[in-house]
């Protein structure tokens, strides 16, 4: 187990920094998604860029033997491997469905959300409540049967292994990072990457920082807590918010402190960082302001926090949990849920942008 | 001439809204202007003024100028139809 001071520092320098780069880099998977439908690519490069670089890394100190020891049921001592979450097909279809459609409506997604807050707009700061809200709701409140009920189904390889995409086919790991990887580089090499941006980030700088920062979550996870959980934002808001509220984080014991008896997990002390972060680029660039859209649209954000939290519950994941960090472990379940995330995004994007927009046309 | 110091023919207050509504109503304000018309929008959305509404432009042959008002955080964006 670290010091705390080692746990609290690691945890707020890896928010602070993800909300930096987010923030200077204008990263947003959302967006990535959106503008597929419109032929532009330029984000989906940043994301696609940021996923090979976390799926290379996140593999490269697993494999290398980089992560903590621990006992295994014989006694033996094994390294760690990378939290790769199991397979809920109904769960993990709906959930990422929904959310897909969320993140349309409030205007940003998982990380998106939490950085914006940085930067001023109050819309913000209740699309991030409304997200807690789902989630508790689902978690805990009036949707928890049919959340349970739709995680209850569960499928494994042979006895208990959580489905990868490697597993599966039964090839190693490394030839289906190749195949994934390599068409990414090329795609993103034919956008020109690292020209010098005007301001802020180029969108493949943003990319490439993203995918480093997700590596290194993954390893002062497992450094700090003993299990590799990496960058995610569903369980973290659950937890930040629990510990606020309750005191205690309701999060598995290694991987919570108590810090003035407040029991807090080390994801949701990046949470907490990551809108301090994304204040502190905007304060260099001088962006940050206190703004508030018009009242619709308020609350149309609202409804959109909590529409992503009930998602990201029941799908297990949200767009830094599934789409990047749960993809590059070669999860099944991550590679099912950002399948449906991003046809509930088009959805979304049909019914609230495209139709309206052919309708005001003429 | 810079397209900025024209006199627009519209005006477009984006302010305060979230992610993508500022590009929306630039696409829709633009559509109704006429080849040549200058339009200018408010915004102080960031990932809107300096990625999605200038790349919008560029893709469509259209001039685009802005101006960073830093003491104000925002944004005075100023696109000629092309």
């Amino acid at each position: 187990m670290v010091s705390t001071l080692v746990f609290i520092v690691t945890g707020l320098l890896i928010g602070a920094a993800f909300g930096y780069v987010l923030q200077r880099g204008r990263f947003c998977v959302n967006s990535a998604y959106r503008e597929i439908l419109f032929q532009d690519y330029t984000m989906l490069r940043a994301y696609l860029l940021a996923v090979a670089v976390t799926m290379i890394g996140a593999n490269l100190i697993e494999d290398m033997g980089w992560l903590q020891q621990h006992a295994n049921e014989d006694g033996v001592m094994v390294a760690n491997e990378l939290y790769r979450q199991g397979f809920a097909p109904f769960a993990n279809i709906i959930g990422g469905f929904i959310f897909g459609m969320g993140i349309v409506l409030a205007g940003g997604c998982g990380s998106g959300i939490l950085y914006r807050v940085g930067e001023g707009n109050l819309a913000y700061v209740l699309a991030v409540f409304g997200f807690f809200f789902g989630i508790a709701v689902t978690k805990f409140g009036f949707l928890k049967p049919v959340y349970d009920t739709l995680i209850n189904y569960q499928v494994s390889v042979g006895e208990d292994m959580v489905p990868t995409l490697n597993n599966i086919i039964g090839v190693n790991k490394w030839l289906v990072i190749a195949v994934i990887a390599a068409p990414i580089f090329y795609f993103v090499y034919t956008g020109k990457p690292f020209q010098k941006a005007k301001k802020g980030y180029s969108w493949s700088m943003a990319g490439l920082l993203v995918g480093i920062i997700a590596v290194a979550a993954f390893w002062f996870s497992d450094y700090c807590t003993g299990r590799a959980r990496g960058l995610s934002f569903t369980g973290p808001v659950r937890e930040f918010f629990l510990a606020i509220f309750f005191g205690d984080a309701q999060a598995a014991e290694a991987e919570t402190m108590k810090i003035l008896g407040v029991s807090i997990s080390w994801s949701a002390l990046y949470v907490l960082a990551v809108p301090i972060g994304a204040f502190i680029s905007g304060k260099f660039l001088k962006e940050v302001k206190l703004k508030v859209p018009p009242a619709d649209e308020l609350f149309k954000v609202l409804l959109g926090g909590f529409i992503m939290g009930v998602g990201a519950q029941i799908g297990g994941g949200c767009n830094i949990g599934h789409s990047l960090t749960g993809v590059s472990t070669l999860a099944v379940s991550s590679w099912v849920a950002n399948l449906f995330i991003i046809l509930g995004n088009w959805t979304m994007v049909y019914f609230m942008l495209i139709r309206p927009m052919r309708d005001m046309d003429i | 001439m810079s397209i900025k110091t024209a006199t627009p023919d519209q005006t477009l207050d984006t302010l305060g809204r979230v992610c993508p509504y500022p590009l929306l109503l630039t696409k829709k304000a633009l559509e109704k202007l006429a080849s040549g018309q200058t339009l200018k929008v408010l915004c102080d959305a960031p990932a809107s003024a300096e990625d999605s509404i200038p790349r919008y432009a560029e893709k469509n042959n259209m001039g685009f100028e802005a101006v960073k008002l830093e003491d104000k955080g925002y944004w005075e964006l100023y696109i000629k139809k092309g």
